[in-house]
């Protein structure tokens, strides 16, 4: 027990950032991003001995936060409405709530993923935080791997489209 | 800006992005998430335990069992009722459901119990005893078994006065005669209609 334990903890140091990264972009909410993720590293911990033999555990937990996200949507059946994504981001990466420091995401990229369809978000996401391949995105999403490849094109296509001439509005040459 | 620097681009802009959850509240919650688990399994082991409780005051002939019981008339006749008399001289009676109700009456009479047993639409062939009241009286004659499903009750033969008896009546009945689980007990005047018994007799005739 006490060496699993330790293994979790290691692999929750290692993971929990980049799953927390990976859920926000999904969900665009700090708060729900943090709360979602710490229910499935919990949810691992629990099931520890099964999801350390599983061939990407911090998929597992990304999945877990993402159907616990979907699973709490159905049980309030409604859904909050989000006016300006760009707010949005400004509230996702102000609200570390804890002291650690939960540094700004540069809002026109926020804004800019999240404008993304939800599925292209969370392709790039995989592909973004978890260094996942076309292959083992498709078994997280549970779609084909053609499926993930273009989603993939069109997510960078639209955020080039967003992100470039911003850029250029903010360093004119 | 080729796809490989576009998304260094996305990911630089993320790290200042941090979990700020100690492991060791992780590992709390996640003692919540095995006992919410567990939930089930508990109730699954009470449903299973349930179902054997069943399965022993249904299925196993009664007369095995305990001596007595009803709905003896072909093999797969479940037991509506079992009748056991205990050490410290009460008498349990389980009641699933209020089949044969003389047959139950019969038994209760020959275990020492003043006992009027109807179903539901039958005339009432008793009189509450004493009139006006009863209840003090009653919890010292009955006692129910808490906790379960079943009508479970002790009568304490000892315990019930000259003059008195016990009334079980089903509080309803299907027409197929399977009275369901409601099953009202009640003090009633001892008479020879109503418990078999005259009004001077004591406790354990019958």
């Amino acid at each position: 027990m006490g060496t699993q334990r330790l293994d979790f903890a290691e692999f929750y140091r290692e993971a929990r950032d980049d799953c927390l990264r990976t859920v926000l972009v999904s969900v665009g909410d700090r708060d729900t991003a943090q709360d979602l993720v710490d229910e499935a590293f919990a949810r691992a911990c629990a099931s520890w001995r099964t999801v350390s033999r599983h061939p990407a555990p911090r998929a597992w937990v990304v999945r877990t936060a993402l159907n616990v996200g979907v699973s709490r949507w159905r049980r309030r059946h409604r859904e909050v409405p989000v006016a300006d994504p760009g707010q949005v981001a400004g509230l996702a990466v102000a609200g570390g709530s804890g002291g650690t420091p939960a540094g700004p995401v540069d809002p026109p990229i926020m804004a800019a993923l999240l404008r993304l369809p939800a599925r292209q978000r969370q392709v790039i996401a995989l592909r973004l935080f978890l260094d996942l391949d076309t292959t083992r995105t498709a078994e997280v999403l549970g779609v084909a791997p053609s499926t993930v490849k273009a989603h993939l094109a069109r997510a960078l296509a639209a955020l080039r489209d967003d992100l470039i001439p911003s850029q250029r509005q903010e360093h004119p040459s | 800006m080729n796809d490989e620097e576009l998304m260094t681009t996305v990911r630089e802009s993320f790290t200042a992005v941090r979990s700020d959850t100690p492991v060791e509240r992780i590992v709390s919650r996640s003692r919540a998430v095995r006992a919410r688990r567990r939930i089930p399994g508990a109730a699954g082991l009470l449903a299973v335990t349930a179902g054997v409780a069943v399965a022993v005051v249904t299925l196993v002939p009664a007369g095995q069992a305990t001596g007595h019981a009803a709905g003896q008339r072909a093999g797969a006749q479940l037991a509506a009722w079992t009748v056991v008399k205990q050490a410290d001289g009460s008498v349990a009676v389980t009641i699933r459901e209020l089949h044969d109700p003389a047959a139950l009456q019969s038994r209760l009479r020959a275990d020492g119990v003043p006992a009027s047993v109807i179903s539901g639409g039958q005339p009432n062939p008793c009189q509450r005893y004493p009139r006006g009241g009863g209840t003090p009286l009653l919890s010292r004659m009955v006692t129910a078994k808490p906790g379960t499903n079943y009508n479970v009750f002790f009568i304490h033969p000892a315990a019930i006065p000259k003059g008195a008896g016990v009334q079980f009546a089903a509080s309803f009945k299907s027409q197929h005669g399977r009275g369901g689980s409601g099953v009202t007990v009640d003090p009633v005047t001892a008479s020879q209609q109503c418990t078999g018994t005259g009004s001077g007799s004591g406790s354990g005739s019958g």
